[in-house]
């Protein structure tokens, strides 16, 4: 037997939780399922305070902001499933999720994804030795488990994650030997940057991780010094004793399902990958079938939380058919938000990439 | 593009090129085989790639037998490895009406030659000592039968074909036939006409389509049929297993995954090839019956395929009137891959030296006018 929702929405991040938090301002029989044992998905490791205008949480903790949402959440309109796995689409309407029962089948009239990123992996010299650890997981392990996962770390990406990450293992007491940058500019915001320059922090440009080393575990890693076309310089190569490599070299949108439900896929190098086209409402080609956050094209947590309120308002105004101008003057108000929050001269980046995807998409 | 060729062959399945290799080797010059995808991209390429003797019928059992000799002789003549694979058929019975069948088959099966046995439930374990035999009454096991890989024996014709000087025309689809005077004149395709006066027509799960083209209305369905596969493991068994009464057929692939499909025979007819979350559950529900040891192997893909089916599930092969240059390859209900390297040979001979066969007289499109069919039992 299968369950049947209004609507289903696979994954419990940013995303995920704003569009539960619209949509159930208009209609009910929603779910959210997610793999993990908490909701909150990267917003519950980010202790750091967000930036923008107060519409945008600034000065919020993303954990704060997380629990913000939940409590938010009204119990008797949205069902939250943790430790659930989506892990089929078959179309047009069946979304197979797999828990400590087993398989089930749901049903749902619409469906969101906000299935975010993962991480990537670089090639290096034994980039397989214990050791090697994605920026996530560093995070997971201090802010979320309360381990301390390291002692000294070199960080490979200087992008925002490659910094705040390196600023909170400082917090958590670990040794950050610096922070290396195959590109020649740093990628983050200058004011993450300047922190762990003032702690002392060297962040090397145009810098990258020739190999890691060691006796069945990280013991060093040796560094080279890039030329302009990315090119080894030979007689650059340093030494440094770390016991982890932290990798936060970029993220890549999860579309899996969303490719299973039959959208249309796009390469699009801005949004970090292959994506899904959708409209201004985060619709994809197929109706009813929403995207939102990073699994549309990697940005920031604050533009994933805005996507989310624009699928949830789109899909509960499709079933309820509630006042076309509230749905009107609040699909407006989230469309000033994103577009004020794309302005940033950090977001031109992303704003080219959802503006491709849109052009390509007609 | 070539506007002209001697045999335009539509489909670049498993009969599509077998046929133009054999028509290449009898010396047909201008051959074109014309796939609206890539090779093997239809029932082909997504089909279990068993090839067995245990038939219920004379004629499949000849054909049958007749194109296992050709497997086994492959991939010396096509100079390529083609996974094949003598493992067996182990066709399990469970219900006494299974067992009175099996007995005739085995009776007709061993008359026509073949080495095949009815065997106890607990012989089977000798075979597959992992195999469940609770409410298995018997099986029938026949060593020559096995399998291939599809992909690799179309490539294996193919690329013999392109070296004798076949031409394949993929990404191209044929979006009309034109014909005088019952005589068909050409092919037109979405890339362009070609004048041809034989069109051979193997689109398998389109081949009714493609018939229609011209008006006619042949007697061949698609039905969607499901299949897939696991990460690859340790050898388990060696012969493809089947059994009629769950309508299942399992086996294990030479880099160790393990192939298991299914049909079901109530749904409707239709072009439908998605995987459905209903057969990846009722399948290894029922695999798992069968052989218990599957337990913890992970499934890593599945998809779905169309069996062109005929009302006695037997393919249709030869012209069909009015238009004696229209020839048929269709209708193999499921077992067009392990039956079209002699099919192949017969049409060649056909189309060459206008040669009737029995064989192509009996499947020819005429014996539907007459009720009695002879039905096809072993199909799954």
């Amino acid at each position: 037997m299968s369950e049947e929702y209004n609507i289903v929405i696979v994954g419990a991040g940013p995303a995920g939780l704003a569009a539960a938090t619209t949509a159930s301002k208009y209609t009910n029989k929603i779910l959210i399922v997610d793999e993990n044992i908490k909701p909150g998905g990267q917003l519950s490791k980010q202790t750091h305070k967000f930036f923008g205008s107060k519409n945008h949480y600034a000065s919020v903790r993303g954990v704060n902001i997380c629990n913000i949402l939940l409590d938010g959440l009204s119990k008797e309109k949205v069902c939250f499933r943790p430790e659930t796995s989506a892990i089929g689409f078959y179309k047009p309407d069946t979304l197979i999720i797999q828990d400590k029962e087993g398989l089930h089948k749901i049903k749902g009239n619409k469906f969101i994804f906000a299935t975010g990123a993962i991480e990537n992996m670089v090639s290096f010299e034994n980039n397989d030795l214990p050791g090697v650890y994605g920026a996530g997981a560093m995070q997971t392990l201090m802010n979320l488990y309360g381990v301390k996962p390291a002692e000294k770390v070199l960080m490979l990406g200087a992008g925002n994650i490659g910094l705040i990450v390196s600023y909170q293992l400082m917090q958590a007491g670990v040794e950050i030997m610096g922070v290396v940058e195959a590109s020649p500019f740093i990628g983050g915001y200058h004011v993450h940057a300047a922190k762990l320059r003032r702690m002392g922090v060297p962040i090397l440009t145009s810098h990258t991780v020739k190999g890691v080393y060691g006796d069945g575990k990280v013991e060093k890693a040796i560094i080279h010094k890039l030329g302009g076309g990315f090119e080894p310089l030979h007689g650059t190569e340093k030494t440094i004793e770390i016991d982890t490599l932290c990798l936060a070299v970029g993220l890549t949108p999860s579309v899996e399902l969303l490719h299973q439900a039959g959208c249309n896929i796009k390469f699009i190098k801005e949004l970090s990958g292959y994506v899904s086209v959708h409209d201004d409402m985060m619709e994809t080609n197929i109706p009813g079938v929403f995207v939102a956050g990073d699994a549309s094209g990697v940005e920031e947590a604050s533009a994933a939380m805005l996507e989310g309120n624009m699928a949830g308002l789109k899909a509960a105004y499709d079933i309820e058919g509630f006042n076309r101008s509230v749905f009107l003057n609040e699909k407006e108000i989230v469309e000033f938000e994103l577009k004020s929050l794309r302005t940033g001269p950090f977001c031109e980046r992303a704003q080219a990439g959802k503006k491709r995807l849109m052009v390509e998409e007609r | 593009m070539n506007k002209k060729a001697s045999v335009v062959i539509i489909g670049g399945g498993i009969n599509g090129c077998a046929l133009a290799y054999e028509l290449a080797k009898k010396g047909v010059k201008d051959v074109m085989v014309i796939e609206k995808n890539f090779l093997a991209s239809g029932s082909t390429g997504r089909c279990g790639g068993g090839f067995r003797q245990q038939w219920s019928t004379p004629m499949n059992i000849k054909f049958a037998m007749e194109s296992v000799d050709i497997f086994s002789r492959l991939d010396e003549e096509l100079q390529y490895k083609t996974e094949y694979y003598q493992g067996g058929y182990l066709i399990l019975a469970y219900t006494p009406e299974e067992i009175r069948q099996f007995e005739k088959n085995v009776r007709l099966q061993r008359e026509m030659g073949l080495d095949v046995r009815l065997i106890e439930p607990k012989e089977c374990l000798k075979i597959v000592p992992d195999l469940n035999i609770d409410g298995v009454l018997g099986a029938t096991y026949c060593k020559s039968d096995g399998h291939a890989n599809p992909f690799y024996v179309t490539q294996a014709y193919a690329k013999k074909a392109k070296e004798m000087g076949v031409q394949f025309l993929l990404d191209t689809e044929v979006i009309a036939i034109d014909s005088h005077n019952d005589r068909i004149t050409a092919v037109q395709t979405d890339k362009g006409k070609i004048m041809t006066d034989t069109v051979v027509n193997a689109a398998g799960g389109h081949a009714h389509l493609v018939s229609s083209m011209l008006g006619l209305d042949i007697p061949v369905k698609p039905y969607r049929h499901e299949i897939l596969v696991t990460e690859p493991v340790n050898r388990i068994f060696d012969p493809m297993i089947i059994s009629f009464h769950y309508h299942i057929y399992m086996r294990q692939e030479l880099n160790g995954g393990i192939l298991m499909g299914q049909g079901d025979p109530n749904e409707p007819s239709s072009f439908n090839v998605e995987g459905s979350f209903d057969f990846i559950n009722q399948v290894c529900k029922k695999g798992m019956k069968i052989m218990p040891v599957l337990e913890n192997i992970s499934v890593v893909r599945q998809w779905a395929g169309l069996y062109a089916v005929t009302p006695d599930a037997q393919p249709i092969l030869g012209p069909v009137p009015p238009f004696d240059n229209f020839i048929h390859i269709v209708g193999f209900s499921g077992h067009g891959f392990m039956l079209a390297p002699r099919v192949a040979q017969h049409i060649t001979d056909y189309i060459v030296d206008n040669k009737l066969s029995d064989e192509i007289k009996n499947c020819s499109i005429d014996r539907f006018k007459n009720m009695d069919l002879d039905v096809d039992v072993n199909v799954v």
